[in-house]
Order: C-alpha cells, then sequence, then structure tokens
C-alpha cells in the first residue's frame, strides 16, 4: 500500500556532507527532495520542485533560517511557508504558498526522509557510523551478490576492508542504487580509507554483474 | 598580459580565476570562438597552431597550455598556489594536472556536444565523464578523512582550479553531480574563496553576500 | 496529431551565414529536416524529400511543416542603418522551447541569476506593468516594465532605470525592446527566436539590433552569450519539462503578469508543443 511505503523511513544523505547553511538534493522512493541544514544546524526537508515556476530548490542556497530559490530569490521557512518574495519586498506572501515539508531525522551519522510521518524511528545500528554514500548503477540484489553479503533487514552486513560494514540501501531505479556505508565507531584514518577503497571495488564488481546478468 | 579568451571556455575561465584569486591583472582579448569559429582563423592560428584557447601572450612567451599558463600566473603571483619541495605534493599536483586535461576531454567535449553543436560520441564521452567523477570523488573523500579540503596538501593550488571548471559545469553535458557529496564540498570551499569569480554556468554563493532582508525575516 | 498552430508557425533554422550547400540535418518539431545553404541561389529546407516554405530573415533561416497563414513577422525598429545586427549563434537547450521563450520574459529572475549585470540582490522589486493581449496583430505585449541594472549593456557606464518592452510575436519567439544607453530615446532590440527540436529540447537562437558603436562584435556576442548561458542551467533543471498551461500547476504573482498572457494565449490558439495541459 502506498502509505505504508511512504510512511518509512529511507536513508537518504550521510548527515556531515550537509553542513550548516547548505542544501543537497536527495531522493525518497516518491521523487526528487531537497535537504537543507540552516545556518543554526536544524535540519529540513522539501519536495525539490519550487511552488513558483518549478526550479529545483536544491539548487538554491540558504540564509539564515530560510531556503531561498535560485532563479527568483523566494524564501522559504522551516514549516515550509513561503516567507518572502524580492520581487513583491512590500507584500507577505500568502500563506498557501509552501513548498512542502518532509519529515527528516539523523541518527548514525545517516540523514533519513520520508514522504509522511513513520510511526517509529529509523533502525539503529549500535556503534556503528556513517563514513560515506556512493551511487551504484546496478540492482540492490547485483550488489548483494557482488559482495557476498548478508541481508539483515533491508540492509546487507558486509566485511570491507577488513571492518563489519553495514550497507544501508535507497534504491533509485532498478537499476540504479543510493549505498550508505555505515563502519563501526572509532577507526583510524587508513581502516576508513581501506573500507572506502573497498566500497569503490565493490561498485565496480556490481555493476560487472548487473552487466553480465 | 594579454589572454586570448572566450567566456564560455572553462580552459579560459580557469586562468580568468586565477588570476582574480591572486589578483594579477589580466588584458582579455574575446575571441569569437562560436559562432565564428575564429580560434581556427589565419590570425589565431599563427600564435597558436593548434587551433585552440587559450593562448597567452606576455612580451615574447606565447602560451598555449592552460595548466602551464596556471603554472606561470602562480609562479609570477602566488608561489604559494604551488606545489614546491616536498616530492609527493609535487607529483600529486602533476598528477592532478594530467587528470585536468581528461576531464576536459570527457566533460568538456560532452558539453560542447550537447551545448554547442559539436561532433561527439556522446555516449562515450558522458561514461568517461561520469568513470572521472568518481575517482575524483573517491580521491577528495580520503582527503576529508585526513582533515583536507583540497586536492593537494592544506591549501587550494593550481591543481584544483586546472580540475574545478569541468567539473562544475558537468551538468552542461547533461552529467549530473548530485550523486557527489565530496566533490560538492570541494566545490564550495573553492567558491568560498575571496576573489572568486563566476561564469556562466557557475554562479555564485548568494549567501556570502548580506541578506537584504536580515531585518524582515530574523 | 500535431495541432496547425503548431505546424504552421514559422521557425528558425540556422543562421544565413552559416548554411552549408551540402546540406545539414536537423530537426523541427520531432521532424527530420535538411537545411541547404546555397553560393548563389536561395536556400532550401526539405523534410522527407519535400520542399518546406523559407523566410530569409534577422540573419536566420525560417521555415514551417505546415502552410503559415501568417507572413513571419518583422522587426521594423531593426531596420535602421545605424544598427549593429549581431548573430549570436545557436545554444542547444534541454527544456520545453515555450519554457525558454517564458524566461526571456521574466525579469524577476535578474537579480539571482543575472547578479550585478542586469539585476542586483538589493533592487529586486519589479513594479507594476502593463500587459495585454493585443487582438489586432495577434501578439502578446508587455510595457512600461522598469527594472533597475548594475550593467544593462556592454556598452553601459553603470547602473541606470532600464525601462523594457516585450512583445511575442510567435510562440517559440520573443523580442524585447529595452533602453538604449548611447541612444536615449531609442531602443536597443534584443530577439530570442527558439527552434524547437522535440516537446523538451530547443535549439536557441539570441540576435540583436543595437546602437553601439563602441564595443567590438564579439564582445557584443560575449556579452550576450553570457546572459543567455547564466539562463540555461536554470531552463535545464524546471521540473515538469514541459511549461504546465494549467494555472494551478505554479504560483504567478504580479511580476509574472507577461507569463501569465504567454500561457493564455498559447491555449488560446491550441498551441501545445512543449505544453502540459493537466496537472500530473
Ligand atoms: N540571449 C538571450 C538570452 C535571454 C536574455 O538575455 N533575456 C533576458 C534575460 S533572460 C534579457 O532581458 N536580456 C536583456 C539584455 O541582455 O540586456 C537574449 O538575447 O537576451
Ligand atoms: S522558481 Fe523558485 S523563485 Fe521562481
Ligand atoms: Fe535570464
Amino acid at each position: 500500500m502506498a502509505i505504508e511505503t511512504e510512511a518509512r523511513w529511507v536513508p537518504i544523505a550521510v548527515s556531515c556532507d550537509i553542513l550548516d547553511g547548505t542544501v543537497i538534493p536527495a531522493r525518497l522512493p516518491t521523487g526528487p527532495i531537497a535537504v537543507w541544514r540552516s545556518a543554526s544546524g536544524s535540519l529540513y526537508a522539501n519536495g525539490d520542485r519550487c511552488p513558483h515556476r518549478g526550479m529545483r530548490l536544491s539548487q538554491g542556497f540558504v540564509r539564515g533560517e530560510t531556503l531561498s530559490c535560485i532563479y527568483h530569490g523566494w524564501r522559504f521557512g522551516a514549516d515550509g511557508a513561503c516567507q518572502k518574495i524580492p520581487a513583491h519586498p512590500k507584500v507577505s506572501p500568502p500563506k498557501t504558498i509552501n513548498c512542502g515539508p518532509l519529515p527528516v531525522t539523523e541518527a548514525n551519522g545517516v540523514v533519513w526522509g520520508a514522504a509522511t510521518s513513520p510511526v517509529d524511528a529509523p533502525d539503529q545500528f549500535v556503534g556503528h557510523d556513517a563514513l560515506r554514500s556512493l551511487v551504484v548503477a546496478a540492482s540492490t540484489d547485483a550488489i548483494a551478490s557482488a559482495c557476498e553479503g548478508e541481508w539483515v533487514g533491508e540492509a546487507i552486513a558486509v566485511t570491507l576492508g577488513g571492518q563489519n560494514t553495514i550497507l544501508l540501501l535507497n534504491p533509485y531505479g532498478p537499476a540504479e542504487v543510493l549505498v550508505i556505508a555505515l563502519v563501526p565507531r572509532g577507526l583510524t584514518a587508513p581502516d576508513l580509507v581501506r573500507v572506502s577503497t573497498a566500497l569503490e571495488a565493490l561498485r565496480r564488481s556490481a555493476e560487472a554483474v548487473g552487466e553480465a546478468a | 598580459m594579454i589572454l586570448y579568451d572566450y567566456i564560455l571556455s572553462p580552459s579560459c575561465y580557469k586562468l580568468r580565476l586565477l588570476a582574480s584569486l591572486l589578483d594579477v591583472p589580466l588584458e582579455l582579448r574575446a575571441v569569437d570562438f562560436h559562432p565564428g569559429r575564429e580560434h581556427k582563423g589565419a590570425a589565431l592560428l599563427a600564435l597558436n597552431p593548434a587551433g585552440c584557447l587559450p593562448i597567452l601572450v606576455d612580451g615574447d612567451l606565447v602560451l598555449t597550455e592552460s595548466a602551464a599558463i596556471l603554472a606561470y600566473l602562480a609562479a609570477q603571483s602566488g608561489p604559494n598556489w604551488l606545489a614546491d619541495g616536498d616530492p609527493q605534493a609535487i607529483a600529486l599536483q602533476q598528477q592532478w594536472l594530467s587528470f585536468s586535461h581528461r576531464l576536459a576531454e570527457a566533460l568538456g567535449g560532452a558539453r560542447l556536444v550537447e551545448m554547442l553543436h559539436f561532433d561527439g560520441d556522446l555516449e562515450a564521452l558522458q561514461s568517461d565523464g561520469i568513470a572521472a567523477l568518481r575517482e575524483l570523488e573517491a580521491a577528495l573523500f580520503t582527503r576529508r578523512i585526513a582533515g583536507g579540503t583540497f586536492l593537494v596538501g592544506d591549501m587550494p593550488s593550481i591543481a584544483d582550479i586546472a580540475c574545478f571548471p569541468y567539473v562544475a559545469l558537468a551538468p552542461d553535458g547533461s552529467i549530473s553531480l548530485d550523486p557527489y557529496p565530496s566533490i560538492r564540498l570541494w566545490m564550495r570551499a573553492l567558491r568560498s574563496l575571496p576573489g572568486f569569480i563566476e561564469m556562466p554556468g557557475i554562479h555564485r554563493l548568494h549567501e556570502l553576500a548580506p541578506d537584504p532582508f536580515a531585518k524582515d525575516l530574523s | 496529431m500535431t495541432p496547425d498552430s503548431v505546424r504552421n508557425a514559422w521557425y528558425p533554422v540556422g543562421l544565413l551565414s552559416d548554411l552549408n550547400p551540402d546540406g545539414k540535418e536537423s530537426l523541427l518539431l520531432g521532424e527530420t529536416i535538411t537545411i541547404f545553404g546555397s553560393d548563389m541561389g536561395e536556400p532550401r529546407v526539405e523534410c522527407g524529400g519535400r520542399g518546406l516554405p523559407v523566410v530569409p530573415r534577422f540573419g536566420h533561416l525560417w521555415t514551417s511543416l505546415g502552410a503559415p497563414d501568417k507572413d513571419l513577422f518583422t522587426i521594423p525598429e531593426a531596420d535602421h542603418p545605424d544598427r549593429t545586427l549581431v548573430d549570436v549563434g545557436v545554444v542547444r537547450v534541454k527544456c520545453s522551447p515555450l519554457r525558454a521563450v517564458e524566461n526571456f520574459l521574466d525579469i524577476a529572475h535578474f537579480p539571482f541569476v543575472h547578479t550585478d549585470i542586469l539585476g542586483a540582490e538589493s533592487h529586486p522589486e519589479v513594479s507594476d506593468y502593463q500587459v495585454k493581449i493585443r487582438d489586432d496583430v495577434d501578439e502578446v505585449w508587455a510595457t512600461k516594465v522598469e527594472f533597475y541594472q548594475p550593467q544593462a549593456a556592454k556598452s553601459a557606464g553603470g547602473g541606470i532605470m532600464t525601462e523594457y518592452m516585450y512583445r511575442v510575436p510567435t510562440p517559440t519567439c520573443s523580442i524585447l525592446y529595452k533602453t538604449c544607453p548611447p541612444r536615449p530615446g531609442e531602443w536597443d532590440v534584443i530577439a530570442l527566436f527558439v527552434q524547437p527540436l522535440t516537446e523538451d529540447l530547443c535549439d536557441v537562437w539570441p540576435w540583436m539590433a543595437l546602437f553601439d558603436d563602441e564595443s567590438a562584435m564579439t564582445d557584443l556576442i560575449h556579452f550576450q552569450q553570457l546572459i543567455f548561458l547564466q539562463d540555461r542551467s536554470i531552463l535545464e533543471s524546471q521540473i515538469p519539462k514541459r511549461l504546465p498551461l494549467d494555472p494551478a500547476m505554479e504560483t504567478p504573482t504580479r511580476a509574472d503578469l507577461t507569463s501569465v498572457a504567454y500561457r493564455r494565449w498559447l491555449k488560446r490558439q491550441n498551441y501545445t508543443y512543449g505544453a502540459q495541459l493537466v496537472a500530473g
């Protein structure tokens, strides 16, 4: 049912990839979204489409506690409401103009988003933190078989670069998946680099598996 | 110093950019690259028989490779933009300068096909471009683990400037930058440098300027 | 089926100065056409072995897939002998041809997209202006459009209040008339001629007729390419790709009255190529 899939947390980004005062593009199964952190550090998400003329809001910019569209500079606040239309600076924008705020939360250094508010918190991975994300041009099955990992719910547990790694998956399409790798907390820099390198290798083999299929 | 320049060329832009970051004046000569193909005309072929831009003329010296021109500008006016002394840094800088040619061919090539009607195998250019972006993303992620932001050492260098324009303009050739968070942070760091200038397709960070509505929206 | 209003319209397909006698393939409304230049006689355009009507005008070759019921529009102001005519060259854009025209009619984006050239963030206000669909000529016109511009033209020395008039003579072309810094009382003419390749891909041919004795031709070309390429990345990112003609799909304000009239005019003549009629 649509409601069930929408009220579910989906891993969409790595927390430290979104600095204070920046916006990034991300995706939910329902479509593209813009995820942004205000100057004070609060995290928000909304549809990646400006209500004015359809520009992608993820190409906009963050000033203070608002997200600005790059096209005509309309500014949206935490509740998605339009707070300012620069072409009409003296007019208060109608309350109905809204860019569609979406639920977003952070855990284990991962940003999770949902189309409608889930009842529960996202899955917890005790002692693990996000390392990095990468997009793999293959199916989730191709990824699982390429790394010979084990499914743990919707994630894959696998040893990469000698570390117990958890791969969170956000399928963008049948042959395109956002993978977020979680590694045990407290690894050294060389350990982290080894996992990152192993992830690149995993992507190569998953994509080769996909091509062979 | 005279730069034979085309406003839409990433290879010319990187020289305007470094000159601006170093506060070095450049005398620009606009070349009608498109639609006029002036770079293939007799006058410019006499300067650069390869028939391409940029060309930098400084007295008797004529330079026609953007990486060499970056090195020349930096050596004259910004030696801290050049790796120097440390063998590893020198080698890495050379490696990224060579890498920038791959970016120019693949990402720059896809852009010329998609935007200005140039001939080329678009799919091959795009797939080479994506391969190069993935390499860059992995390298920049490794730099982040070590606490670094830029390609070589602690400071921005000509290696960053050599690669930046093709990467930032990749979407012009229908190559999305959405999947590369470390590239996004690196580009942001470069666009935040004092003296940064934009080119069409690479806009400035508006948020760095004072908020005209700060009073209304607080 | 492509509506008659779409097939019968005139479209630009190339620069007269750059036609190839051996023929060059292109697309028009999704159909393959071949454009032939000629050293002596007339240029020709063919589609599936059939000759199409052609008109050379404004430095470009124009054609139509149907039987145009109107002559190609004219720009009388551009005939003044003192004007410099500038062929800016083609730029391909992955967007609806109608989105490209609508962007050209919009001034509210200047402070954010053409920052410190055609607009400044400190002066974003769009005052009221006048828009009408002129039934006598079947064109959209906007007049008394005023905007503060830091560098209104290559020849501009500093910031000025610029006055614009906008004119849409045919669905995929738009002309603007703007204050001409070196000649008070005259208008510079800047046009955007759009060739619809498909519903979401177009070749854009900007063209200008300016009073400017100072600037070199290449500088004028670069200035316009600079401006237009700032728009391109926006145009390629708008969602949906096709221009929504349903007013509920997007949110216009008073600053967008030209765009509102343009969409209404398109709908009225059933010009649906590159448009989206219902939400979804
Ligand atoms: N190349 C087009 C690009 C579109 C454009 O420049 N349109 C708007 C900006 S979207 C304009 O008002 N231009 C005025 C100017 O260039 O002075 C043109 O010829 O103007
Ligand atoms: S499209 Fe976002 S402000 Fe106009
Ligand atoms: Fe514009």
